[in-house]
């Protein structure tokens, strides 16, 4: 640990709240965007977040009546802010939505049955996804089998079926490169399947594959960009 | 035979992909595919009669072969079939999130076609059912509608269905297109008469804009 390292860490703790949400939440949105698989739902970021446009929206609606052309200005401020939040938060949720669509019973299988290495405080997706995820798949397989499906010969059913040496569960590709910022020194990183290895230090930016650097974004070492 | 429906009816979805409407539901297609799963299903269980349970596969490569071949295309069909049902009701989810009703539209191009049917005595050669839509696919927008104002619901400070354009401007200058009557907004209502021009919160009028009333100008 050197003296760059002690002095983030200071400046960090220095930044309030409200702006570290800011950075976490803009940080949350482009990761989201960027990565080939769905991330774990950020509940307690977007619990502060949510809370904190209501107050704002709350406040908006109680200062409108005053005709005070300061307090007026202040709150074009404070709705122009309002409605950058509200976008944020609306495509970070359209984002996830998107990839929910996209590989929806693999994503239920992960949600159920979590890969040891992600925390167990943030669950893949938010009740209120998988409840979207559970009955959107049952809107479809309903409609699948009154369209065709059910006159099909029974062993031709199944949504999820691997027989024939191919699985019909879709997933994302998690080989794609995607473009990483080191935060911290990571160290050397190995890419699986070739003999790739080479040393990630703070403020490094690299194209890699995304199986390759996953946990250390995971953890917090790299965002992406 | 072997797949070849099953090919039109995914080259069909790959143009559906490319269209702004939704092409009418290929109802004769899908018929046709299902029914030659049906057939080759038949096929299999005739070719495995006469072993009764007691294939061996190397002693008969010629009838494994046709077996693999049949499972193949079956297996084959399903997935177009997939495709082309999952081609078009993912245009149908699009049309939700952006707002459209789909039925209400489904409707009037129903009625239209209808009078301009009645017109031409029927000249275009449509049968009386032309709206594009399946009956299974008129339901499924029903329930997805549902779904997503219930997943919408959960979230009415951030408008889940809004414009997905970083905003840059609290206020912007929109021109009337129809009339939408009078809408009510911090500062006071506002009659949107056709033609008029006003400089408005973005936010109160992103709807409008969305349904056609106003024309954002830049």
């Amino acid at each position: 640990m050197d003296i760059d390292d002690l002095l983030a860490e200071v400046t960090a703790d220095a930044v309030p709240q409200q702006q570290r949400d800011l950075q976490e939440l803009t940080r949350a949105w482009i990761a989201e965007r960027v990565a080939p698989e769905l991330l774990p739902y950020p509940a307690e970021l977007m619990e502060r977040v949510l809370e904190r446009i209501r107050r704002q929206i709350e406040l908006v609606e109680d200062q409108t009546g005053n005709l005070d052309p300061k307090a007026n200005f202040k709150l074009i401020i404070i709705q122009t802010e309002l409605e950058r939040f509200k976008f944020l938060v609306r495509s970070f949720l359209r984002a996830r939505i998107k990839k929910i669509d996209t590989h929806p019973l693999h994503l239920l299988a992960l949600h159920q049955n979590p890969p040891s290495s992600t925390s167990i405080l943030n669950p893949l997706l938010s009740p209120s996804e998988l409840q979207y995820l559970n009955t959107h798949q049952s809107l479809l397989s309903t409609h699948y089998s009154s369209s065709f499906l059910s006159q099909f010969p029974n062993s031709l059913q199944r949504l999820d079926d691997t027989a024939g040496g191919i699985s019909m569960v879709d997933k994302p590709d998690e080989e794609t490169a995607v473009f990483v910022r080191c935060l911290r020194d990571v160290g050397e990183v190995w890419v699986e399947g070739t003999d790739n290895r080479f040393q990630m230090k703070r403020g490094d930016v690299w194209v890699v594959r995304w199986s390759a650097v996953r946990g250390w974004v995971g953890e917090g070492s790299c965002e992406l960009i | 035979m072997y797949g070849e429906t099953g090919n039109k009816l995914v080259q069909h979805a790959k143009r559906t992909q490319a269209l702004a409407h939704l092409p009418p539901y290929q109802t004769e297609m899908v018929r046709a595919v299902t029914r030659e799963v049906r057939d080759l299903d038949k096929d299999v269980a005739t070719i495995l009669e006469p072993f009764a349970g007691s294939f061996d596969p190397s002693s008969e490569p010629a009838t494994a072969c046709a077996l693999l071949v049949n499972h193949l295309c079956m297996r084959r069909n399903k997935r177009c079939l997939l495709a082309y049902h999952r081609t078009r009701t993912d245009k149908l989810e699009e049309m939700c999130w952006g707002g459209i009703d789909v039925l209400e539209r489904q409707g009037q191009q129903q009625q239209g076609n209808k009078t301009t049917g009645g017109e031409a005595t029927g000249g275009m050669g449509q049968d009386g059912n032309s709206s594009s839509l399946s009956p299974e696919e008129e339901e499924y927008v029903r329930q997805y509608s549902d779904l997503l104002a219930a997943y919408k619901g959960q979230w009415t400070d951030i408008d889940l269905t809004g414009s997905l354009e970083p905003p840059k401007d609290l206020f912007i200058d929109v021109r009337v297109l129809k009339d939408a009557g009078e809408i009510q907004t911090e500062y006071g209502a506002i009659t949107l008469t056709k033609n008029s021009q006003f400089y408005v919160r973005q936010g109160d009028v992103e709807r409008l804009i969305a349904q056609g009333y106003l024309q954002r100008l830049s």
